[in-house]
């Protein structure tokens, strides 16, 4: 609701500022988790002196960054969830996607757009990190770029998998439940009355 | 068992040299079945010269199958819906998880309990000693692992929850902590050198021994193996701290031996489970005890 009134009093919705986040809280943090990592990276050296110090912080950052977007940032910003899932008889391991039911929940679209383009922008960047580390021969670094790239480009490969799933099975959910946007309550019982 | 093994020497039939092969192997795999291999005969693991139909499908379908899991994936509505808990809740859960798994390394259960009837919970684990009792009497050929893997394998149904599901934190605490720890008492102008070293040397050393158990045909993933071998390190931590903090080099020896013997015990109990072929257990575990040997040695050294 405040979201609401906030769009209507601002201009754009859906623009890339975080007064229009329905959950401003988790958003922050994890741009902070996504930048600071590779701030760290980038400018440790001018703070800190030592290059193990440096390489530890941008390590639990990466991690806390991971865990963050795929088990709490993705689902409170875009409704999604990927989780691999090993079947103990083969040891074959499948992923395993979950997307909020159709209509319990209003995805805010600077939040989807904040999330989106973070999750792939980072491995981007990174991607130009490692080229630099490469040509500028600095083979110390390259365990570090290659652990980030690894974290980020597995967020980023299975979200957007997980976004396919989601909107393929809301395509087939949308017929029966179009009209219960009213009040997520409503909706969330009447999508398990109808499952 | 010599005697029956001549008699089949003395008359070798024609018709049949399946039935020659077989009396010591081929009821390793009818007691328990580890893969796909209670479909096919044992002629596949033992040779070409069988020249059978049976073993010509097994390799390949072990590694296009293990091998190649790349992202086709379920969707689901799950049944329990965690799309909406509290962050409370994800972060308990998964705290939750991490405490089971190092659970199962500072009391690696299967070696424990798989030795004796009493400790035993249950028909279960009454049933893989006698299943592993009378495996020994029939196959006649007792390697130490592999009595102590029987143990693991035959709870490891029961068992194997607490490596099913993976993560990745206790590999990256426990590589980091050892490389921190031995950077510790390094020369200056060693240190970053060691911390990379040693970092690096942790994670080639998990691939490569997770490699070895995927291509003897262990039905577990790679991430799985990783995570459990990165759990095991905790005993080789214990002793980088020990390094750290300058034990004399007489004291060490005894104490890390301890150490290394610990963490080899556990992930033996924690793998055994994971179905590594029967008959060559052996060849799975030794490139993991040259692992923690080998990080043993470089607490020793440092």
């Amino acid at each position: 609701m405040e979201a609401g009134q906030q769009q209507q009093q601002q201009a754009v919705p859906g623009s890339l500022t975080w007064r229009l986040s329905s959950h401003p809280i988790t958003l922050l943090t994890f741009l902070a988790f996504r930048a600071s990592s590779l701030l760290v990276y980038l400018f440790g050296l001018i703070f800190i002196k030592s290059l193990v110090m440096i390489f530890i912080i941008t390590i639990l950052l990466l991690a806390a960054d991971f865990y963050y977007l795929k088990n709490i940032a993705g689902r409170r910003l875009v409704g999604l969830r990927w989780w691999n899932e090993v079947d103990p008889s083969t040891g074959n391991s499948h992923w395993v996607f979950e997307s909020s039911e159709p209509g319990t929940k209003v995805v805010n679209p600077t939040d989807s757009r904040f999330f989106w383009l973070a999750i792939y922008v980072q491995p981007l960047l990174w991607v130009g990190l490692a080229i630099f580390a490469l040509v500028g021969l600095k083979f110390i670094w390259l365990p570090l770029v290659a652990i980030a790239l690894g974290l980020t480009i597995t967020n980023s490969l299975a979200f957007s998998r997980c976004d396919k799933f989601s909107q393929a099975s809301n395509y087939a959910g949308n017929a029966f439940l179009s009209g219960n946007i009213a009040s997520n309550l409503a909706g969330n019982v009447v999508g398990r009355l109808f499952r | 068992m010599a005697s029956t093994s001549r008699r089949d020497y003395q008359n070798p039939a024609v018709d049949d040299e399946d039935d020659l092969i077989d009396p010591d192997d081929a009821d390793l795999n009818t007691f328990d079945d580890p893969l796909q291999s209670s479909s096919r005969p044992l002629t596949g693991t033992i040779g070409s010269s069988s020249g059978g139909g049976g073993g010509g499908p097994t390799p390949s379908s072990f590694s296009s199958q293990n091998l190649t899991s790349r992202i086709p994936g379920e969707d689901r509505r799950a049944p329990t819906n965690t799309i909406d808990e509290s962050v409370w809740d994800t972060l308990r859960r998964d705290l939750v998880a991490v405490w089971d798994k190092m659970r199962e390394v500072l009391w690696p259960r299967h070696l424990l309990y798989g030795t004796s009837l009493e400790h035993v919970d249950g028909l279960r684990g009454a049933y893989a000693n006698l299943r592993s009792g009378g495996l020994r009497d029939l196959a006649g050929r007792v390697m130490d692992t592999e009595a102590l893997l029987e143990g693991g394998g035959g709870g490891g149904g029961a068992g194997g929850v607490g490596i099913r599901d993976w993560d990745l934190w206790g590999p990256l605490i426990f590589c980091l902590a050892l490389s921190v720890l031995l950077s510790l008492t390094a020369k200056s102008d060693q240190k970053d050198v060691v911390f990379s070293g040693v970092f690096a040397l942790v994670w080639i050393g998990e691939a490569v021994v997770t490699l070895q158990i995927k291509l003897l045909g262990g039905n577990i993933s790679f991430a799985q193996s990783v995570c459990v071998i990165g759990y095991t390190l905790f005993p080789l931590v214990i002793a980088a701290l020990l390094s750290a903090l300058h034990l004399p080099q007489i004291a060490r020896i005894p104490v890390y031996l301890v150490l290394v013997a610990w963490s080899l015990a556990a992930g033996v109990s924690i793998l055994g489970g994971s179905g590594v072929v029967k008959n060559r257990v052996g060849l799975a575990v030794y490139p993991l005890f040259v692992f923690y040997l080998g990080l043993g040695c470089l607490c020793f050294i440092s």
